[in-house]
């Protein structure tokens, strides 16, 4: 490892001791992923931005890598239970690991605030789909 | 859906899984879980499990990626994920300790409220785009 990124990691290991602002962003993100199968950067993220003061761009890449222990965890203990499907899972993995390539060449080329108003309308009609259909 | 028609369409549904998340940075498991529990018929419990099996590599992946670039702090991220994984075990715990029906109900209130903040973001006024 170069040299700057080390002084800045022991600066982040000091902060991570002390702060408890990290600690409970880690732990309520962690929560809500073990309770609802998502990966809980829905709350990292801006909760890093606001709370923590990292900028956006640090944020997402802290709040992405937060979740691979994070979910680790979550798959361990709902595969203790048994609830896992795995060939399910890789099927679905596979596409969204070449999905996420085509999505990030899109990325300059969007209009973002029309698709967050579309995607979000579409999120709040799936809520309201399984709210109904218990 | 049974056999080849479910995996074609579990590979499809996971491209546009990739690449909605890769736009808008909100994660897989907000459309994971309903397309599995309202497309595929898994139990809410079963689909949740799944999804985190699908966000692992995703996140993986993503995070080679940005280091690579040298976006953020890899070292930091796991040591806030080692704390996160505590939480996450007890919130897993606590949902296998929920009927199905309840757990959904909790779900969908979940996904409701990022689709409102979502939406509410995309019409509010242009402010410093990032």
């Amino acid at each position: 490892m170069r040299e700057a990124p080390r002084d800045r990691a022991s600066l982040h290991l000091r902060s991570l001791l002390l702060d408890p602002r990290l600690l409970a962003i880690g732990f309520g993100g962690g929560a809500l992923s073990g309770l609802l199968g998502v990966g809980g950067g829905v709350v990292m993220v801006p909760l890093l931005v606001l709370w923590a003061s990292y900028r956006q761009r640090d944020a997402h890449a802290i709040s992405l890598g937060a979740i691979i222990p994070i979910s680790l965890a979550g798959i361990a203990t709902y595969g203790v239970a048994g609830e896992v499907r795995y060939w399910q899972a890789l099927a679905l993995a596979a596409g969204s690991i070449v999905g996420a390539r085509i999505g990030a060449s899109f990325l300059a080329r969007i209009d973002e605030r029309l698709l967050k108003v579309i995607f979000g309308t579409f999120l709040v009609a799936v809520a309201a789909l399984m709210g109904t259909r218990g | 859906m049974t056999g080849p028609t479910l995996y074609f369409a579990l590979v499809a549904f996971g491209v546009a899984v990739g690449v909605g998340s890769g736009l808008l940075g909100v994660g897989g498991g907000t459309l994971i879980v309903p397309f599995l529990t309202l497309a595929v018929g898994l139990s809410q419990h079963a689909a949740q499990a799944t999804s985190l099996l699908v966000i692992l590599p995703t996140a993986i992946a993503g995070s080679l990626v940005l280091r690579r670039r040298g976006v953020g702090d890899l070292g930091l991220a796991l040591r806030l994920g080692a704390v996160g994984a505590v939480g996450s075990i007890l919130g897993a715990l606590l949902a296998l300790a929920l009927p199905g029906s309840t757990l959904r109900l909790v779900f969908a209130v979940f996904i409701g409220l990022v689709g409102l903040r979502l939406a509410s973001d995309g019409l509010r006024r242009e402010r410093g785009r990032t």
